[in-house]
């Protein structure tokens, strides 16, 4: 009986995989990989645009999409190396695609314009998201992201301190935060020790500028490295002065972040994807905003954080298939097209010639006021980590609580990442 | 013992292929991969080796002189200890007073299976409330108590001042469970003429625990004693949901390997071997202690 | 006088059996507890009873209205049900010689036993993706094909742990009932299906339910092999709808009651055949 179970399962897999081939004699079926999936805030907008792809082009979606983690990622890459990768992927554009890339596992852009001309030309080719490679662009993004400081207002109210604005200095900030420490409340809700990487970005971003802060630094010495070492050093400042909450080092993200919600904490600094976690956390949306995050030196309180760091990829097993390669370029195009691009966006950025249209009837307070955070950025440059590999950025960002303890020299930090970074 | 009956070996293949084979297929040849890889430098887990280290030990000379290692391993034998003390421990109590009781047995058996059931992701978030900072259970009990001040609000930050408590606790309690229910499977399988025998001899209950559930229970015992072992030099899912990246020196060797996995995979394939290499040898060593003592019975 | 004591001792055994039980049964509780409650509640007092206002069923409607729960558990009880039943037969006739019979090169299988036990999943798992990739069953349009996937690593994954614990439970059975059925001229097999077998069951059954639950909850591996919605096993199926950016604690806690209730009941089913063989003597004071 036990046996036969096995040899059924079996048998099962041998007569479907041969009736499997010719099952689809009408319209072609591929294998689409993305990140909209679990409850990503766009997984249901995904579900919709396949069936309407579907309805349309007679074609049919065999959609193998999973939450991006670091087992997904590696999980792709092994794909691309086994030979079973999907025919369309969505997926990063930095140095996760690297593997795939310098293997020519997908196709380029301008590649594809040679057959249609007309592919992805809605959008900037400037801000597709050029692989760091060769810089020759792959993939076509969707929506992009920005990281932005979130507040409660009641909090601040009852600490009797401003809103921040466009205007608000590093200086500034920090008069705030003591107001707040003052009057009895925590000022930063952070984890350094599970996401420092919030605060790292904006801090080294401090001693830079939108044109500078995408660099890697040659090393520790050079204008890049001091930088990242002043960056470090300011955190540290933060947490002697007793910003960050006290049990910051120990303490999960979802810890601090509910310090957050629950009106303990006044300051986070956060992604755009993030509006939906606070929005479902919290009772009154009104209560909360998010604004630029104040700067100092080079960096104006309007430059920020952003990019489009996803966007689909081609795979060249898809294109020199000669029944695919038509399905895979119109569903591409499909999913980036204005309209579904307006419906994915949202209130974060895009690569449109034309910008996004998002149907804004329907936002509430908190995603209102991130549309005036976004009118109100001048400059914009990605995070600079997602330029490192993981192993790379290991001795800050897993080791920042020995940092900020004086433990580590932050110097120190910064040329343990650069030397694993050139490994 | 009469051994003769199993000196016809010609034919014990046929029994120990197919199960070998499984491992052969899925774990020792990947294992191998995983040992040449720890030689080796790979940008990204899933890629293939590229050249080799050099020296080609490079990854073992490292781990020699990594600070965290060296807590990894201080850490996982203090684990090691709590785990057959507390863990083993526990369970052949519970085990032995659940087999000796008249009503109720059924329902212990069952709720004490719980926690093994229940993902570590939601225990951890569930400790991690028992032991969180402001307004966690364990805190809130100290100040209605009076041992910490309340009108202060005095708190204890747990995870930084009684890190391997607070991580150890929640591990051992989670695997009394799968102990117990090893153990009482030994139980069952003690004759029970033997119990009769000595009751007739005017044995009381305890001296029936102690001159014969014990002693014939060895195996099982040693069995508990292998896995806990084992299973402390790999445990991750628990701890590293409460400690991320071993936070207050809290690192394992199943956390240090995991929170490598992704982001250095040569150094976590050398990190593995060194697991698997600890591990084997502390097994056997177990084994053989058992085994030894069996046959002066 | 005598009967006095036994009763306080008793007192003192319950005590403490109810005093453990109350740990074991309270997180189970404070999950399923925490499943009714939607997200709000559950930031603000996740130890609140979830009555009146509180109680709300958004999690298990999210749950059952979009997803098709039932494959997914179909699949679950096919893989797992596979795992745990060829398990169970292979790791038996391994533990049978290695318990009973001395052999060359013994120690080296007994060394690969335990070494098997402790590979980390994530060592092994990408070259048995190549391999079986290589083989077609990973992607593959058959969902039959996809399950296998998932059931050869897994079978192998439980193999030295239930080669281990049968080996240990049947070191403890006597050798007087094998000698016999030798004596009357039973071959090894005849020896090992009628006579260790059957005596074995209340062990076969412990790592029956092991296996079963060691794949069931295996997530990693599920993640790699099980890739579209209609091969998606209960436990991927759950982390998809648990897992968010943060995490939505409604969501987990409603995954992980509908992901315990199965194996529970699974649980409670077999452990009768645990203690067939419990002894009376044992029981009876």
């Amino acid at each position: 009986m036990r046996k036969n179970h096995v040899i059924t399962l079996a048998g099962i897999m041998a007569v479907s995989a041969v009736l499997a081939a010719p099952a689809f004699a009408e319209g072609v079926t591929i294998n689409v990989t993305t990140t909209y999936a679990g409850e990503d805030s766009n997984a249901q907008n995904f579900k919709d645009s396949v069936a309407a792809w579907e309805e349309e082009s007679g074609n049919k979606v065999e959609d193998s999409s999973a939450t991006s983690d670091e087992s997904f990622k590696s999980r792709i890459i092994t794909d691309f190396e086994a030979g079973s990768e999907p025919d369309v992927l969505f997926f990063f554009n930095g140095v996760d695609s690297n593997q795939f890339v310098e293997q020519g596992k997908v196709v380029s852009i301008d590649e594809i314009r040679e057959v249609y001309p007309e592919y992805a030309s809605n959008m900037k080719d400037e801000m597709l998201g050029a692989s760091p490679v060769d810089g020759v662009n792959y993939s076509v993004p969707v929506n992009g992201y920005w990281e932005g400081l979130f507040v409660n207002k009641d909090v601040l109210n009852a600490a009797g301190v401003e809103v921040p604005t466009i205007d608000t200095t590093w200086e500034d900030f920090l008069k705030d935060c003591e107001a707040i420490k003052e009057a009895g409340y925590t000022p930063i809700a952070a984890s350094l020790q599970e996401i420092p990487h919030y605060w790292f970005e904006y801090a080294i971003y401090n001693f830079q500028s939108p044109q500078t802060h995408n660099t890697v630094p040659e090393s520790v010495d050079d204008e890049y490295g001091q930088a990242w070492v002043n960056g470090l050093n300011d955190i540290k400042a933060l947490y002697e002065a007793g910003y960050f909450p006290e049990n910051t080092l120990t303490a999960t993200d979802a810890e601090t972040f509910q310090l957050f919600t629950t009106d303990k904490a006044a300051f986070l600094i956060d992604g755009s994807w993030k509006i939906g976690g606070i929005t479902e956390a919290v009772d009154d949306i009104d209560h909360f905003a998010v604004v630029n995050v104040p700067g100092k030196g080079d960096r104006k309180t309007t430059d920020e954080i952003g990019g489009l760091s996803m966007g689909y990829y081609i795979t060249r097993k898809a294109w020199e298939d000669e029944e695919k390669r038509d399905a895979a370029v119109s569903f591409v195009s499909f999913m980036t097209s204005d309209e579904v691009v307006s419906k994915f966006s949202g209130v974060s950025a895009t690569a449109l010639k034309d910008g996004a249209s998002p149907d804004v009837s329907e936002f509430n307070a908190l995603q209102l006021s991130a549309l005036d955070y976004t009118a109100s950025i001048t400059g914009i440059c990605p995070a600079v980590q997602d330029n490192l590999s993981a192993a790379a950025r290991e001795p800050i960002f897993a080791d920042m609580a020995s940092i900020v303890k004086g433990d580590v020299d932050a110097a120190d930090a910064v040329a343990a990442v650069l030397e694993a970074n050139a490994e | 013992m009469g051994p003769s009956i199993y000196k016809n070996k010609k034919r014990i293949w046929v029994f120990l292929a197919p199960a070998f084979a499984f491992m052969v297929v899925y774990l020792y040849y990947p294992f191998i991969q995983n040992i040449l890889n720890s030689f080796m430098h790979i940008k990204y887990m899933g890629t293939a080796g590229g050249e080799w280290n050099s020296p080609w030990y490079k990854n073992y000379l490292t781990l020699l002189s990594d600070p965290k290692m060296r807590i990894a391993l201080k850490n996982t034998g203090i684990t090691i200890a709590a785990t057959i003390i507390g863990q083993v421990g526990i369970a052949l109590v519970l085990s032995l007073l659940v087999s000796n009781i008249e009503r109720g047995s059924g329902f212990f058996r069952t709720v004490f299976f719980f926690p093994i059931v229940v993902s570590a992701t939601a225990l951890g978030l569930l400790f991690n409330l028992v032991f969180l900072y402001d307004k966690g259970m364990v805190n809130q009990f100290l100040q209605f108590a009076g041992v910490l001040n309340r009108e202060a609000n005095q708190l204890i930050d747990w995870k930084s001042k009684y890190p391997m408590f607070t991580m150890l606790t929640p591990v051992i309690w989670q695997y009394v469970g799968f102990y117990f229910v090893i153990l009482l499977t030994g139980l069952a399988g003690i004759p029970e003429d033997l119990y009769e025998a000595a009751t007739i001899d005017g044995a009381g209950r305890w001296q029936r625990v102690r001159y014969i559930s014990l002693p014939l229970l060895r195996g099982s015992i040693s069995t508990c004693v292998i896995l806990a072992v084992t299973g402390a030099l790999k445990v991750f899912d628990l701890p590293w949901t409460m400690f991320v990246n071993g936070m207050s020196n809290t690192w394992l060797t199943g956390t240090y390997m995991y929170s490598k996995v992704y982001s250095d995979v040569d150094y976590a394939s050398a990190i593995a071997v060194v697991i698997v290499v600890i591990g084997v040898i502390l097994s056997a060593a177990v084994n053989r202690i058992f085994g030894k003592t069996e046959d002066f019975q | 006088m005598k009967k006095k004591k036994i009763r306080f001792g008793m007192i003192v055994v319950y005590l403490i059996l109810i005093l453990w039980a109350l740990t074991t049964i309270f997180p189970l509780c404070w999950s399923v507890m925490n499943s009714f409650k939607n997200k709000k509640v559950i930031y603000n007092n996740s130890f609140a009873l979830p009555f009146g206002e509180a109680f709300s069923l958004e999690n298990y409607r999210n749950i059952f209205a979009n997803y098709n729960i039932l494959s997914a558990y179909r699949n679950s009880f096919i893989i797992s049900g596979s795992v745990a039943a060829v398990v169970i037969l292979l790791a038996g006739m391994a533990a049978y010689i290695l318990c009973r019979y001395e052999f060359r090169g013994k120690t080296l299988l007994n060394l690969l036993l335990y070494a098997g036990m402790m590979f980390p999943i994530y060592s092994t798992i990408i070259p048995v993706m190549r391999m079986q990739a290589k083989w077609g069953i990973v992607n593959s349009s058959s969902v039959g094909a996809n399950l296998l996937s998932v059931i050869l690593p897994q079978i192998a994954g439980n193999m030295s742990f239930a080669i281990i614990v049968l080996r240990g439970y049947i070191r403890t059975l006597p050798v007087e009932l094998e000698e016999s059925a030798f004596l009357e001229g039973c071959s090894m097999f005849q020896t090992y299906f009628r006579v260790v077998f059957p005596l074995c069951k209340p062990s076969m059954v412990t790592v029956g339910i092991f296996s079963f639950l060691w794949s069931y909850n295996d997530l990693f591996t599920q993640m790699f092999f099980l890739r579209t919605k209609e091969n998606w096993a209960i436990t991927i199926l759950l982390n998809n709808i648990a897992s968010k950016e943060g995490v939505n604690y409604g969501a987990l806690f409603a995954s992980v009651t509908l992901i315990v209730i199965p194996v529970l009941i699974v649980y409670m089913f077999l452990n009768r055949y645990i203690i067939q063989g419990m002894t009376v003597g044992a029981v009876k004071g």
